[in-house]
């Protein structure tokens, strides 16, 4: 799908940034070594291996750390890249916007309600086709205030035009890092890419990352190449303004830029194992799902302790397997089949707050009950658990709570509500209040 | 080991008696500018409205830039009426931004040419990087990046062109729309009789006093080469700039297309526009003295956003210009004192003088 709607030709070629004397001694003195860093810190360590030009940063927790390492590369000399302190998150996304126009390779992030502040940037961001880069560390929205994470933040732009995608671990962070610019800046895809991790849990909880040779990184990421940059070279005009009749063709491109993205998914994703020798599934990761009756669809840092809790859960005898999706845009509708096939009841972990919609409960469950629904054949089972809100932890036990609700709605052939919110029925059930009421599922 | 950053240095215009040209035939054949670039990097084929004050502002402002420029344009009726999918009037890259980023957008390719010339990506010079921004855009919902921008000293200019309201949406107030101007979210009634209330924001001064670092000048379209002349200064102060440009909207304020220049003289002369340039070195305001000093019902009754003031309007007004003349440095003549006395005025659509009066809703 070409993304260029006139004949401007070739555009000018940009050189490969040159890496400063520092950076170069920098990097080779960590090639190959394995380096005890958390997820804020691995995501720096990937903008200075991605040789960022612009860095725009905006305070707020618990983000805050990877813009505190970038600063920090730059004071050491390390990282050559202009540092914006921006007034605002809105500032700080189009002040990225600006710098990926004119063809500088851009890096950003935010946190909760930093996240939203800056909203009306992504619509706008991915519709000019700038492939900028924002990292994300989870944190629930106001009110009232809470530095936990909650994946809500970032699920409010889902539908914004931003390539998304969850890691789980500092390394992943890393990697998902270089791997979504990769995708992003390819011309077949020109998208914004939000490389996301959960606050805290995976933000500020080390892990070891591995730290490749600069050369590797550079021949799996070439230098940034926007076909249409601002440069007085050639001189374009973005954004000029429509008539109605003008919108769907843009729309329609901006759509089928994020549908070509799951093939440019597929092999960068292949090609990054090939370079690096970390294989990751193209989509979804899916662990004891083989025979598996009841399965858990989740996505972000909670799918370590969901791996353990199956874990378990297998050895007492019960069938159970977890899909962890580890793109949500574009939604890997397909892939999630796939992995689901032959399970019966699916229960989606919700870290977040989707209120008044058609689950009663989280954003997730409406993707995956909808690529579910799409199914040939016999359809599972589909509720959803809204567990770890807020930044609370999901412990071992809820897991296996789930499990025993996944069980009892094959028995019952129906699921008992579109949403449990997990930890609060019985409890508050004991106590003579009020459950929350979802309206029950009829049986398919 | 970096590329090293070449910068622009764009010669200035002969400025003498041109800038600060009078009212008399002699000061009006100063105008004509033989010696200006042919080329017009805002082509023809726009859209703006007959007589629109922005576009000459546009259009002088990219003659003094020339062709190796990056512009930036906010939302506003500079973005709506210039920029038209599969048709632009720039010869020169340019790029619309939200209306609040015109400050942070800028900045961001400001950064990206900073790094990318430093880090061998881009082979040329620094571009002349600017953004003009509407009134609304620049004092209002995007101030606080526009603020950003200067304190952070990106190596750009920053232009707001001031029209005084929100034109593009229908004439709606701003905080540069003038104490009394009519817009249709400052009606005129019996409650409110003189519309708008409020005193405009002082803006040039507001960016100039906060940002010390910065180059800040004001001007109108009623002295192209002083408005060349800043735009070049501007352009070639190593750091940021601000430029806050005059430019009167046909359409919002009522009065005749031909009148859009004139209008950029008057409200100079009447005291309500002073023109000053800020140098940061020195950190001293070099104001300008017009050669004439009018009443500012010279320059109220030209405009039909005006037409219902009442004499204690007109001497608010009058007030404020005096004060104006004031803080520029320049006596007060007796006459303009005495008209600060509302029993001075009449109400201002019977001034005998006075340009007919389109009395019809500024949209």
């Amino acid at each position: 799908m070409t993304t260029v709607h006139a004949d401007i030709g070739q555009p000018p070629r940009l050189a490969r940034a040159i890496r400063t004397p520092e950076g170069e001694r920098f990097l080779n003195g960590i090639a190959g070594t394995r380096v005890r860093q958390n997820g804020c810190a691995a995501a720096a360590y990937a903008a200075l291996y991605a040789n960022v030009d612009v860095v725009t940063a905006y305070p707020i927790r618990p983000y805050t750390a990877i813009m505190m390492n970038l600063a920090q590369f730059i004071a050491d000399g390390i990282l050559d890249a202009e540092y914006i302190h921006a007034d605002g998150e809105h500032s700080q996304f189009s002040a990225a916007f600006g710098a990926g126009s004119c063809g500088a390779r851009a890096y950003t992030g935010s946190s909760g309600v930093g996240v939203t502040y800056g909203y009306e940037m992504y619509s706008i961001i991915s519709g000019a086709r700038i492939p900028i880069q924002m990292a994300i560390a989870d944190r629930t929205l106001d009110p009232p205030g809470d530095f936990g994470s909650e994946h809500t933040d970032a699920l409010c732009t889902r539908d914004m035009g931003w390539l998304m995608g969850w890691a789980a671990t500092p390394q992943e962070v890393f990697d998902k890092s270089l791997l979504a610019y990769a995708i992003g800046e390819d011309p077949r895809v020109l998208l914004p890419q939000m490389v996301v991790q959960d606050g805290y849990f995976v933000s500020h909880i080390a892990g070891e990352v591995e730290m490749p040779p600069a050369e590797l990184v550079d021949d799996f990421l070439p230098p940034y190449q926007l076909p249409f940059p601002l440069n007085p070279m050639r001189p374009v005009s973005h954004g000029a303004q429509i008539h109605p009749e003008q919108g769907p063709p843009l729309q329609l491109e901006r759509a089928r830029a994020m549908e070509d993205a799951i093939g440019v998914i597929r092999a960068k994703t292949d090609e990054f194992g090939r370079v690096f020798g970390r294989t990751y599934p193209h989509f979804v990761e899916s662990y004891r799902l083989e025979d598996a009756e009841i399965a858990i669809v989740i996505s972000g840092g909670h799918a370590v302790t969901c791996r353990a809790a199956v874990r378990r859960l297998r050895e007492r005898g019960v069938k159970i397997g977890m899909a962890r999706l580890l793109w949500v845009r574009p939604f890997p509708g397909d892939d999630l089949r796939e992995a689901l096939r032959g399970v019966k009841a699916v229960g989606v972990v919700e870290t977040n707050l989707g209120l008044g919609g058609a689950s009663y409960g989280g954003i997730l469950s409406l993707d995956v009950t909808t690529a579910l629904y799409h199914q040939a054949g016999e359809r599972p089972l589909v509720t959803s658990f809204m567990a770890g809100l807020g930044g609370e932890t999901v412990p071992m036990a809820e897991f296996d709570w789930m499990a025993g609700k996944l069980g009892q709605a094959i028995e019952r052939g129906r699921v008992e509500k579109a949403a449990h919110w997990v930890g609060f029925e019985e409890a508050v059930l004991a106590s003579g209040g009020r459950p929350p009421q979802t309206p029950p599922m009829e049986a398919r | 080991m970096t590329f090293e950053v070449i910068r622009q240095q764009l010669p200035l215009f002969e400025e003498d008696g041109r800038a600060a040209a009078t009212d008399d035939e002699r000061g009006r054949d100063l105008h004509y500018l033989p010696d200006l670039p042919e080329e017009d990097p805002y082509a023809a084929g726009h859209r703006t409205c007959a007589g629109c004050g922005p576009a000459i502002q546009y259009r002088w402002v990219l003659k003094a830039a020339g062709q190796d420029t990056v512009v930036a344009g906010p939302t506003g009726c500079m973005y709506v009426a210039n920029s038209t999918y599969l048709c632009t009037p720039y010869t020169v890259p340019w790029a619309h931004t939200p209306i609040a980023s015109g400050g942070s957008f800028t900045s961001g390719v400001a950064a990206g040419y900073e790094a990318m010339i430093r880090k061998g990506r881009y082979p040329g010079p620094y571009p002349n990087i600017v953004v003009m921004a509407g009134d609304g855009s620049a004092a209002d919902i995007g101030i606080g990046s526009i603020s950003g921008a200067l304190y952070r000293n990106h190596d750009a200019l920053f232009v707001c062109y001031d029209n005084e309201c929100y034109a593009n949406t229908g004439i709606q107030t701003s905080p540069t729309t003038p104490y009394a101007g009519m817009t249709t979210f400052t009606p005129f009634g019996k409650a409110i009789p003189e519309g708008k209330k409020l005193p405009p924001k002082n803006l040039a001064k507001m960016m100039a006093e906060g940002h010390p670092h910065c180059y800040v000048a004001t001007t109108t379209v009623g002295y192209p080469v002083d408005l060349m002349n800043k735009t070049r200064k501007g352009l070639n102060h190593v750091g940021a700039a601000f430029l806050h440009c005059y430019t009167p909207c046909q359409k919002g304020w009522v009065y005749q297309t031909s009148m859009t220049v004139e209008l950029g003289r008057r409200v100079v002369e009447s005291g309500l526009w002073p023109v000053w340039e800020y140098d940061p070195q020195e950190r001293t305001y070099r104001y300008f003295h017009p050669p004439v000093q009018r009443p500012v019902t010279d320059y109220l009754a030209m405009q039909g956003r005006f037409g219902h003031m009442l004499p204690e309007h007109v001497a608010v007004t009058q007030v404020g210009a005096n004060r104006n003349w004031e803080t520029i440095g320049m006596e007060v003549p007796r006459v303009l004192r005495d008209l600060e006395d509302p029993a001075r005025h009449q109400r201002l659509a019977d001034e005998e003088y006075s340009m007919p009066i389109n009395r019809g809703v500024g949209a």
